[in-house]
């Protein structure tokens, strides 16, 4: 692990935009976990929390976008921008290039989702009947999920400079339309082996929650993705060509 | 000298820092550099080139940063591409500008030094600094450097570790010519030091006054290398022309009319300008010529002496 690295990757990503797109977007779950209770209705909060607000917002969407815009950017933007090669010129292994940016990509994004998820879920369901259990259970996943999809990422931006428009791809059409209509698919969906975990961690009832997929299912494909992607990321970054034909 | 394939050393010879054997590199069907093969020792070389020609191309290769499609890049004795451990000896400056804009000159720098694994990286980043005289701005984010300041601060992160090997894509971009002088004069202290600096340039004033030697590619292919004068001598199927500024011009270009040596004449504004396909012939015949026919010579000189004239020269061909 190169501190160097690491704390160059730290200065990159808490870039001023960049934070303030993500605080921006941490409002949403938090406002509308008020707005459920402030208003009170009718559905069971866990429930409410489990499905809609953690299962649906956070895990569906905040989660994946979160660690889209990390990832991609841990090495994809000096990638594009040419500042690579100030790294990759250096006597060192890829390995101690790649492994940190992923570190700090990978643990940002978990920290950041963490927080909301806790805040949201607490916001909504602290106190409610299975409301803890609930919120316990998202938050282990959302950790387990952050490190998964960052590892995907930073893979991408390795692999294309298109990596965000391939992530979003994957996020919005891979996870959202295709393992929805062929179930066999779902084991090739970091978020649905989210919510597994989400689920196995919770132990609820099942109308409460009730994930689709198994938890030791999740447990292996979560494992699975995150070292074949840092292996490939690696191995990529090791064979990566910086030219131009000029 | 042209295209040379180098023959093996001497073994009273130190080895090249850098061979280049009959290297190729293509793009699907593109072929960006052609069966290119040369060596390079102590001293500063320019690679000179065209846009398209090859030499960024060939500069990547150089600093292992593009696999050759056929052939080898050695440098220091091992195979350039995919050997990370080689950047301990290397020092390399991108042509392009983008440095990382939230951080200072300074721990632009000192991240290098970090990165290189020194044992007092603070005192090689002073000492880096200081020499590309960057000082004053050191503490300012780099974001906020001219594009001068850039290079300057580019140079001292590449020159951080006090590489043997140095290789430089366009490093004067930008620079006035306070900081151009000066980085020239830093460029010929490394290199008397022993070092190998190969640096590529569009400016040909640049290759002219700093490089010993130069490489000239032109599509893809290695035109001509060695000294510059060397080379203009070698290409003796060159025409030259010279510019004559004469009492009476009409009648000179009359007289050389004649002349076997004489390929063309143009008369305009004032001056003649007099195309010969055998430069000494023409030196010869001139000034007795010109006495001959009653004409005063006020001034004769070559059109053609810059080494973009050789350049343009090798491009055409």
């Amino acid at each position: 692990m190169s501190m160097p690295v690491a704390w160059l990757t730290l200065r990159q990503l808490l870039g001023a935009k960049r934070t303030l797109l993500l605080i921006a977007a941490a409002l949403l779950p938090i406002t509308l976990a008020l707005v459920f209770r402030l208003t009170g209705p009718e559905v069971e909060p866990a429930r409410f929390v489990a499905r809609t607000l953690l299962g649906r917002l956070v895990v569906g969407t905040m989660l994946p976008l979160s660690a889209l815009v990390l990832g991609t950017a841990a090495i994809g933007s000096e990638i594009e921008d040419g500042t690579a090669v100030y790294l990759l010129s250096k006597p060192l292994p890829r390995r101690v290039i790649l492994l940190p940016k992923l570190a700090v990509s990978a643990g940002l994004t978990l920290i950041f989702m963490v927080v909301v998820t806790l805040a949201a879920g607490l916001i909504a369901a602290g106190g409610e009947p299975d409301g803890g259990a609930v919120v316990a259970g998202f938050a282990v996943a959302v950790a387990a999920g952050a490190v998964v999809y960052s590892a995907l990422f930073v893979m991408l931006s390795v692999y294309t400079t298109r990596a965000f428009i391939a992530g979003l791809i994957y996020v919005f059409l891979w996870e959202q339309v295709v393992t929805r209509i062929f179930t066999g698919t779902r084991i090739l969906s970091v978020r649905q082996a989210t919510l597994a975990i989400a689920d196995g961690v919770a132990n609820v009832s099942s109308t409460v929650f009730d994930a689709d997929l198994a938890t030791w299912k999740a447990l292996v494909m979560m494992a699975a993705v995150t070292t074949i992607a840092t292996i490939y990321a690696i191995r990529r970054l090791s064979r990566f060509e910086i030219g131009e034909t000029s | 000298m042209t295209a040379p394939v180098p023959p093996p050393p001497p073994a009273n010879v130190p080895a090249p820092a850098i061979e280049v054997l009959k290297v190729s590199k293509w793009y699907g069907n593109v072929v960006a550099v052609n069966d290119i093969s040369f060596s390079l020792g102590a001293g500063i070389t320019g690679l000179l080139g065209p846009n398209g020609a090859g030499t960024s191309t060939m500069l990547h290769m150089l600093a292992g940063f593009l696999r050759p499609s056929a052939g080898a890049v050695r440098v220091l004795g091992q195979d350039a591409w995919h050997n990370p451990s080689l950047y301990a000896h290397i020092g390399l400056v991108p042509e392009r500008e983008a440095v990382y804009p939230f951080l200072t000159g300074w721990e632009f720098v000192r991240l290098s030094a970090q990165l290189h694994g020194l044992p007092d990286p603070e005192a090689a980043t002073r000492r880096a600094i200081a020499e590309v005289d960057l000082s004053t701005a050191q503490d300012r984010a780099t974001g906020g450097y001219s594009k001068g300041m850039k290079q300057r601060v580019k140079i001292a992160a590449a020159i951080v570790h006090d590489p043997r090997i140095l290789i430089l894509d366009e490093p004067f971009n930008g620079a006035d010519p306070r900081q151009r002088l000066h980085m020239m004069g830093m460029l010929r202290r490394m290199a008397a030091e022993g070092r190998t600096i190969v640096f590529s340039s569009h400016i040909l004033e640049e290759v002219e006054r700093l490089a010993e030697d130069v490489l000239v590619i032109v599509t893809g292919r290695l035109a001509a290398s060695g000294d510059f004068r060397e080379i203009r001598r070698l290409m003796t199927d060159r025409p030259h022309t010279f510019n004559v500024r004469s009492s009476d011009n009409r009648r000179l270009a009359a007289a050389l009319v004649g002349i076997p040596a004489v390929t063309g004449l143009d008369l305009e504004d004032g001056r003649l300008a007099v195309r010969s396909s055998d430069f000494g012939a023409l030196t010869r015949v001139l000034a007795p010529l010109a006495r001959d026919s009653g004409v005063s010579l006020f001034e004769v000189l070559p059109a053609d002496e810059s080494l973009e004239s050789v350049f343009s020269y090798l491009v055409k061909r």
